[in-house]
């Protein structure tokens, strides 16, 4: 039986808990907002982008789309660079190890067929894991907020296109992502793209008359396939920093419902036991007066 | 489609700066120099380089640095600047700009790699963008 000292610290200190992640849901639901405005307002640079890369590439014959940028270039794949999307902090249910678990899983399915991989971390939640795991990191940085965002994938992009671009041996052949991408405020889904070489989707250079590329249609994807590339993480990105909130919100709501819970159970024992310890002691004080009056 | 006024949408990762405006006309940096687009310009994708775009807007002139991207410009009448950075005139702190932009060209003149390395590029990319706030 526990004592009514232990349980009224027990409770307290569940209080306290309850406190703080009725704040940290409260904060999540206020940032949501932002993020999500964030997520939209991204959105029509992001897919216009998308739009007129495709029907650039998609214009052109799929042989010769190496000859027109290096960054079309699809190679026989023997190294890969993943760059694995999280967040500098936990606390958020499974985002950060949905992603993590993922990527271990991809990088296990790698290997077996003799590929080798190595990644840029995003997060200090996807540092501190991947290096756990002992992956090969290549580099590390800080989760992306909004104020850093473009910087960010700026300097990410260029080290990937930089390393896509080495020499034979060094150069890796493939890149990917892995992010979660904000579904709804319940759900987060984790995707793993290929970000380089640039492949058109599939509806890409039908229909849509062309319009007139000035001053040549390679002079215009010499400028954006980099941008395109940057353009795809900034999505990501987004939808990244917005999935983090709605799941810690998520996590924090769930975890506050659980500390009232226990705190109505806590309660409910330490009552009990009160009662008992009163009980006793009438019994004990009344044997006295028995025995007195013996 | 009018023969005044074209609409004009500038947008940005970080959102639209601009969003159907109308217009008389607007001057972008293109890749092959200085672009004016008046109504009824044939449709057209040309790249952008980091400069300054300007337009009049209600009577007033107003200018834009930009960073990379390109512009669209559709039969309808519509044009569509697309750029990854973007910051109105009152938007930028000079003094903070130029001392940046001292760094970037003394690191520049140090850096010793290869052309293509990262490094290179991403400074390359930041010079190009402090000297288009500047141009404001």
């Amino acid at each position: 039986m526990a004592n009514l000292k232990e349980l009224r610290n027990r409770i307290a200190s569940v209080k306290n808990t309850r406190k703080i992640t009725a704040a940290m849901s409260q904060i999540a639901a206020a940032r949501l907002r932002k993020a999500q405005d964030a997520v939209i307002a991204a959105k029509p640079y992001g897919d216009r982008m998308r739009d007129v890369i495709e029907s650039l590439v998609g214009g052109i014959d799929p042989a010769e789309r190496a000859a027109a940028h290096p960054l079309l270039a699809t190679r026989k794949v023997e190294r890969e660079l993943l760059i694995v999307l999280t967040a500098d902090r936990g606390l958020c249910g499974g985002f950060n190890s949905n992603i993590v678990r993922a990527t271990l899983a991809h990088i296990d399915e790698r290997r077996r067929e003799g590929v080798t991989v190595e990644v840029v971390a995003i997060g200090k939640k996807a540092v501190s894991s991947l290096r756990h795991a002992k992956v090969p990191l290549r580099a590390s940085h800080d989760a992306p907020t909004l104020a850093t965002l473009v910087t960010l994938s700026k300097t990410v992009i260029a080290d990937a296109i930089a390393a896509f671009g080495a020499k034979p041996g060094e150069r890796f052949d493939a890149v990917r992502l892995l992010f979660n991408e904000f579904v709804s405020m319940l759900s987060q889904k984790v995707h793993n793209v290929p970000m380089i070489p640039l492949v058109p989707g599939e509806t890409a250079g039908a229909g849509a008359r062309e319009p007139s590329y000035e001053p040549s249609r390679a002079v215009i994807l010499e400028h954006l396939v980099a941008l395109a590339i940057e353009a795809r993480l900034q999505q990501a990105m987004f939808n990244s920093i917005a999935a983090e909130i709605a799941a810690r919100r998520v996590a924090m709501d769930a975890a506050t419902d659980n500390a009232t819970e226990m705190i109505a159970d806590l309660t409910l024992v330490y009552n009990r036991e009160r009662q008992a310890a009163i009980t006793k002691e009438l019994m004990e004080i009344i044997g006295g007066a028995e025995s007195l009056k013996g | 489609m009018s023969d005044t006024a074209i609409k004009l949408d500038i947008l940005t990762p970080m959102g639209a700066i601009r969003d159907g405006i109308d217009v008389p006309g607007v001057e972008v940096p293109g890749v092959l120099g200085e672009l004016g687009i008046l109504p009824r310009h044939e449709s057209l994708i040309t790249a952008i380089v980091p400069g300054v775009v300007r337009f009049r807007e209600g009577g007033n002139a107003v200018k834009l640095a930009v960073g990379s991207g390109f512009v669209e410009v559709k039969e309808a009448g519509r044009v569509i600047i697309l750029c990854d950075r973007a910051v109105e005139a009152g938007g930028v702190d000079k003094s903070a700009v130029q001392s940046r932009l001292a760094e970037v060209r003394s690191a520049l003149e140090r850096e010793r790699g290869p052309i293509e390395a990262a490094e290179f590029r991403a400074l390359q990319d930041e010079r190009a963008w402090l000297e288009a706030q500047l141009r404001l």
